[in-house]
This record gives C-alpha cells, structure tokens and sequence, in this order.
C-alpha cells in the first residue's frame, strides 16, 4: 500500500486547455454560472416566478437532492455509464445537457421513488408527502413535512458521499471497476447516511407530532446542552461538515493529511480533521452570532432562537463553501505561487472575508433578486437553498461541461 | 515540499495544529471568554406609568374557518413567501365558512381605566372579511361605539390579511379614527387604507381613512397613553409581511399585562423586552391574544422550546387564542401553565382558549 493516490476521478485526469486569460474566464464562468442559477430559480422557485416550488421546504427538497445526486455522478460513479472516450470527445454543451437532464431525472427517481414509493410508505410514513396524506395531515403540511425530512437525509448525505471518495480515495474498493466501484460506495456511505440520520434526525421527528412519538424514536437526546429540541442543532454542524470536505478538497487541497503516504490512515486523519474543522466553524459562527444578536434565549423565536442560531451556521458554512468553490473553479484557486502553507493561507483569508461580503450582499439583494422576504430570521426560508442551488450550476459547469466557453477539454496525448 | 515531511515530523504538526486549534475554538466559546466579550450594558428601563384597570374583550378570533381551504389557497399560490395581495384567496362554496367565505378575522376592543379615572377604548385589528367583521362588530356593539367616537384609537399589529383587511368594517362607521401601524407596512396597506381595491385578493375599502395616521417604529416603546405603551418589533413574516407591534400595560397592583395581535416576534422575545427595557417589566402578571404557534394545527420542535420555556416567567392570567393554536393550548394545559378557558361561542370552535365574544379582566 505505498501508492501516492489510490483513486483517481476522470475529473482530476481531465486535460483542460483554457480559451479565454484570466481575469475574462474567471468573470465569464462566474457570470454564466450566476446567470443560469437565476434562470433555474425563476422557473422553479421564485415566489414570483413560474412553478413557485420553494414554499419553502418542497423546493429546498430537490435543490439539496440535486446536489447529492452531482456528487453520486461525478466523484462516486465517474461518470458511469458515459465511457471516459465519451465524456472527451463529445461537445461541452451537448455533455452538460444529458448530465444535467439525467441528474434531474435521477434527483425526482430519488424522491418520488425511493422516498414516496418506498421508504415513506413501507417504513416511515413522515418520508412520503402520499402518505402524509393519506394519514389525513393537510396537503400543505404533508408536503412540507415529509419535504423536510426528506431533505435532512440530503444533508446528512452532502457530508457523508463525498468524504469516501474524497478523503480515503474509495479504500478499500479502489481496485474495482464501474459500476462494481461506484455501487459498492454508494451502498456504503448510503448506509452511513442512514444510520447518521436515524441518530441525529430521527429523534427530530418523536417531538414533531402531536402526541410526541415515544415508542417510534428517541428523544431529541441534544436538548440538554443545545437548549432546543429541534434537529437545526445536528442540520447546523452537519452542513459546517459538508462546507469542511469540500474546502479540504478544493482550496486546502487536502493539506495537510494528503502527507500521509498510506491508506487507510490517510482516509482516517482525513476524516477527523473535516469533522474537526466543520465542529470549529460550527462554534465560531454559533459564538459570532452570540456577538452580533446577544445571546439565544430558550423558547425564543427567530433571530433569538437556539435553533434558528444553529441553523444559521449551517447558512454560513454554506455561504463559505460557495465563496471556496468560486475561488477553486474560476480562479484558478489563486494564489498558487507561494509555498503550500502560504498559499492556503491566503485563500483562507479571502474566503474568510468574502463570506462575510456574501452575507451581507445576500440580505441586502435576496428580496428582490430573488423574491425572498427581507430579514434574516424569516421562519420559512432558507439561504441555504438559493446558495446550494448557485453551488449546484457551478458544478454542472465545472464537472459536467468542463468550465466552457472558458475553458475545454482537450484529448490526452 | 510535500516529499521531505516525516511521518514523524507530520504527526507533530498535526498534533500541535489540532490542541492550538483546540484551545483556540474553545476559548472563543467558552463562558469566561464570552463573558468578557458580551458585556451586555443594561439600558435604562422605561417608566411607562400605570393604569387603574383593564379589560380585554374577543371580538373575533377566528381568522378563518377552515385551516385545509387557507392553506390550499397558499399552496397553490406558491407557498408561504408569496405576497398576500397577489394570492386568489378563496371567499365561496367553503361549507364552514361565513356565508360560504372562508375569511374572518381577528379583532380585539381593550378597555382601559387610566390612573385619573378616564377611560379609553382601543380597538386592535380589523379583521378579514368586512360582512363578518361588521357582524361580530354589531353583536358586540363596536359598530355604535365607532360611530358615536366612542373608541379613541384604532392599532394595526401587523398587515397580515386576517389583522389588517377588514378595515372596510371600520372605516365603514368612522373614517377619521386616530390609527396606529407598524413601521413595515409595504404601500399596498397605505393604499387599501386610503380606498384602493386588489380585486386578486379579494379586499377592497369603500370607505377611505382620512383621520390621523402614525407610524411607530421599534426605536423605542412607543407611548400611547400613561401606563399603555406600545412596542414594535422588527421581524419578517409569512406572505410579505414586516413589522408587529403589541401592548404593554402596566396595572395598578398587578403588574405588566402584555396584549397581542399575533406575535410573530415570539411571546419570549416579547417578554425578554419588556424584562429589559420596561420598567417593572420583571412582573409579567398577564398575556392575552394571539400568540402564533400552531396557527394551522402544525407543530416544530422549536415550538416545544417554547411551551416548555414560558414556565419560567411566572405569568399568572394566560389568555391566548386565535394563531395560538388548539394544539399548542393542549400542550400549555398538559405543561400546567394557568390558561384561560373561553366559552366556544359565536364561531369559536373550541372552549380551550378564550373565543369570540369572551373577556379578560386585569384588575
């Protein structure tokens, strides 16, 4: 086991030539990506818009389960069933279209199928917005509420699918072939999503109902020292986790724990070190807002919340991660010309400040760029649904149209 | 570089990194720390006076007659961040509703007996649906009161159609009544007031205000008369909807009754504020109207915190109602907290809170 990388993604064997110098490609791609995310939000979710998904929690739904299913396409099956010829040779435009279509059909197979048809109704029926339904719950709160659990799975599987890919390089199924690899993760991380949120969200759901459901799942066993019943306390850090793995990945290049020469060990420090950055972020940002708003009152409501506190974090962490994944895949993760340590630093400093620029740009636009309601402790919204869906558009342009115009994929010599 | 570091040599650094890293994050959230970097200045509290007595009738609770019409209505619409004026809410064929419409309203009269022996009438919210607020209007005798300047002041809580819409119902009998509104009201509220229709949404107002309009904003409690403050609070809320403002008395020998629209902004928010900034506001005797929990029969977690928190601030008369919610009135009862039962009359559908037509007094 003395090999530098056990796997290696097509997306890190890409050979990528650039059409446009920097800064052009970097603000085109940006403004491309940004374009697109405001197209989609417009149809799908704008609250003025066409379709008005996001009421909030059905919308939220497929935003979180489009990004899982990304990350099911690009970083665990490869791209299977598209041979690595395919996704060479065919034209950028053409590839983002069938990827894109194919994670939309996959994300609505995920939810109508796997959660409505079969989870929710033949084991937890708060999965299944049918079955909700049928228990006689209104349409709108059965949608909401089975919406909501559903995408809490989402966001325990944001964490979770890509920490096996990213960090032990698929040990121990490196040496398998597509699709042998690519299911034998996916079943793997599925089952530690699955057991991570029967801990951390399933109790959620014993309070959610009236009378609390004792027998069915445990009480919310954080309510003593979180001060909150609401599952918001493990959506919060969980998400400080899923913005951890993809900085480690992207920005951080995996320093310092891609040192280490040998699997699993490498895996494993890698796997401690973004819990222990995501636990960092989730207390900084929680000791922030306790800065900024005076400390959360228990029973409190909104901005003065324990729970709306922890979710917030989550917020941030998220707002963070698209301020990395700007700076990875339009900038080329400048700066790259110091020393490693150097360099780190100083993207971890831009990042720092510009999510704070975010934040504040986010609040000051989002009424009526994006048909929010002005404030920032609205009960029913959530920046993270327009921010990941902003993260989504950049890894379709990224992972699965290659970042053209301005950039393009070239045949490996 | 990466070639030259030692397992060794690696493993120090993590483990340096890692308890620097550590102590770095614990110290920022640790109590002491905190302490040191929350120095909370107290400000002065307010005196807002006192009042002799006060009384606190329903006039309508019930914003709407069938939860499952409203929130279809929603639904279709586009969900809970759609502006209310842009929503076809229903108003026929509803089999509960009033005359087929599923609106209603929520409106409450507060009379308070000042420290001089004056008396003053209040009127908080207008309600929904003008034909059933004009009738609860006429059963209560509002509609006289209103014509013969009985009533000193009328006070919006908020814009939200089932506090604000009714105004027709009003304006009907007085047009030049004194009225109070939050900082927060978009221009379609003004409008409304001031005659204009949103055929959409079904609301009109034949009968434009021409009285004194004032806008209070959260700067500071807002006198209204010795002993009666009002308080505005900052908070988003569904359907586009900024800005809530709710009562604070203070009565002779009891202490601080707080009296509500709807209380987007969370009742332990509203108490924190008072205890912080109100004079006797460490007293909190009573709290009536709606306290917007469950309002459609819903529930969160969060909503738990709640319940299980307002134990703490020793209220002793606790007349919620309206968005309050029955399942959140079941779970205070269960929780021991001192509700008030109503008499489930005039539409009300329930006797667990207090109904339509029911009174609350403070002294």
């Amino acid at each position: 086991m003395k090999n530098e990388h056990l796997d290696i993604l097509w997306l890190e064997t890409r050979n990528i030539t650039n059409l446009l110098k920097q800064p052009y490609r970097g603000i085109v791609g940006l403004l491309l990506s940004f374009s697109v995310f405001l197209g989609l939000w417009w149809i799908f979710m704008d609250p003025r818009g066409i379709l008005r998904w996001y009421t909030p929690q059905y919308g939220y739904m497929y935003i979180r389960w489009l990004l899982i299913v990304a990350i099911w396409q690009a970083y665990i099956f490869d791209f299977w069933p598209f041979s690595p010829k395919w996704m060479e040779t065919t034209h950028p435009a053409q590839k983002g279209l069938i990827l894109t279509g194919l994670n939309f059909a996959l994300t609505g197979i995920v939810i109508w199928g796997f959660f409505y048809a079969f989870m929710g109704k033949l084991s937890m029926p708060y999965l299944s917005w049918p079955e909700l339904q049928k228990l006689g719950m209104t349409d709108f709160f059965a949608r909401e509420y089975s919406s909501l659990a559903v995408l809490m799975f989402a966001a325990i599987a944001s964490w979770l699918s890509p920490i096996w890919p990213a960090a032990f390089e698929n040990y121990p199924w490196h040496g398998l072939q597509q699709p042998a690899k690519g299911f034998t993760v996916f079943a793997f991380t599925f089952l530690l999503t699955t057991y991570a949120f029967l801990v951390f969200m399933h109790p959620h759901y014993d309070v959610l109902f009236y009378p609390w459901q004792i027998y069915t799942a445990a009480f919310p066993w954080w309510y003593e020292f979180a001060h909150t019943l609401s599952g918001n306390f493990n959506v919060g850090w969980i998400m400080c986790g899923t913005a951890a793995v993809w900085m480690v990945e992207t920005i951080w290049e995996k320093y310092p724990f891609c040192l280490i020469k040998t699997q699993p060990l490498r895996g494993i420090a890698g796997f401690f070190w973004i819990l222990f950055v995501a636990l960092l972020l989730f207390v900084t940002f929680v000791f922030m807002q306790d800065l900024v708003w005076g400390d959360s009152i228990e029973g409190a409501k909104r901005i003065m919340a324990p729970d709306w506190r922890y979710l917030h974090t989550g917020e941030l962490a998220v707002m963070m991660l698209a301020v990395a994944l700007v700076l990875y895949f339009y900038f080329d993760n400048w700066p790259r010309k110091f020393s490693t340590e150097v360099n780190l630093l100083v993207r971890t400093v831009i990042v720092i400040v510009s999510t704070f620029v975010v934040h504040y740009g986010y609040y000051a636009v989002s009424p009526g760029l994006l048909g929010t309601q002005a404030g920032y402790s609205h009960p029913q919204q959530f920046p993270m649904a327009p921010v990941i869906l902003f993260i989504i558009v950049m890894l379709y342009h990224n992972w699965f149209m290659d970042g053209w115009p301005g950039k393009r994929i070239t045949k490996k010599q | 570089m990466g070639n030259d570091v030692t397992r060794r040599s690696f493993i120090k650094g993590m483990a340096v990194g890692t308890v620097a890293g550590y102590f770095a994050s614990a110290g920022l959230s640790s109590t002491v720390f905190k302490d040191k970097m929350l120095v909370v200045n107290e400000p002065p509290k307010v005196d807002i006076g006192m009042v002799k007595s006060l009384k606190v009738k329903v006039i309508s609770e019930t914003s709407w007659f069938s939860n499952k019409v409203l929130l279809d209505d929603l639904k279709k619409a586009g969900g809970l961040l759609v502006n209310q004026y842009e929503i076809p809410w229903t108003s026929e064929g509803v089999k509960e509703g009033f005359q087929g419409n599923n609106a209603g309203g929520f409106s409450t009269l507060i009379d308070v007996e000042l420290m001089d022996g004056s008396k003053k009438k209040i009127l908080l919210d207008t309600g929904w649906n003008p034909v059933w607020m004009e009738k609860r209007y006429r059963e209560e005798g509002i509609d006289k009161m209103l014509a013969n300047n009985e009533i000193d002041c009328f006070v919006s809580s908020h814009e939200h159609f089932d506090h604000y819409w009714g105004i027709e119902a009003l304006t009907k009998y007085n047009t030049k009544l004194p009225i109070y509104v939050p900082k927060g009201f978009y221009q379609d509220g003004f409008d409304l007031l001031h005659g204009k229709a949103f055929p959409k949404a079904k609301v009109k107002n034949d009968y434009p205000h021409i009285g004194k309009l004032t806008v209070l904003d959260s700067s500071k409690p807002n006198m209204i008369y010795p002993g009666v403050a009002l308080l505005t609070f900052d908070v988003p809320i569904i359907t586009r909807v900024f800005g809530e403002q709710a009562f604070v008395f203070n009565v002779k020998d009891k202490g601080i009754v707080l009296v509500t629209g709807c209380c987007h902004m969370g009742i332990i928010t509203y108490m924190e504020y008072v205890k912080h900034h109100i004079a006797g506001g460490d007293k909190i005797y009573g709290v009536q109207g709606g306290l917007h929990i469950s309002p459609f029969e819903d529930w969160d977690p969060q909503y738990d915190d709640l319940v299980l928190a307002l134990h703490r601030y020793g209220i002793e008369k606790l007349g919620p109602n309206h968005c309050t919610g029955y399942v959140t009135a079941e779970k205070m009862l269960a929780a021991g907290l001192p509700l008030i039962k109503g008499t489930a009359k005039n539409g009300s559908k329930r006797d667990i809170y207090l109904g339509n037509g029911d009174e609350l007094k403070f002294a």
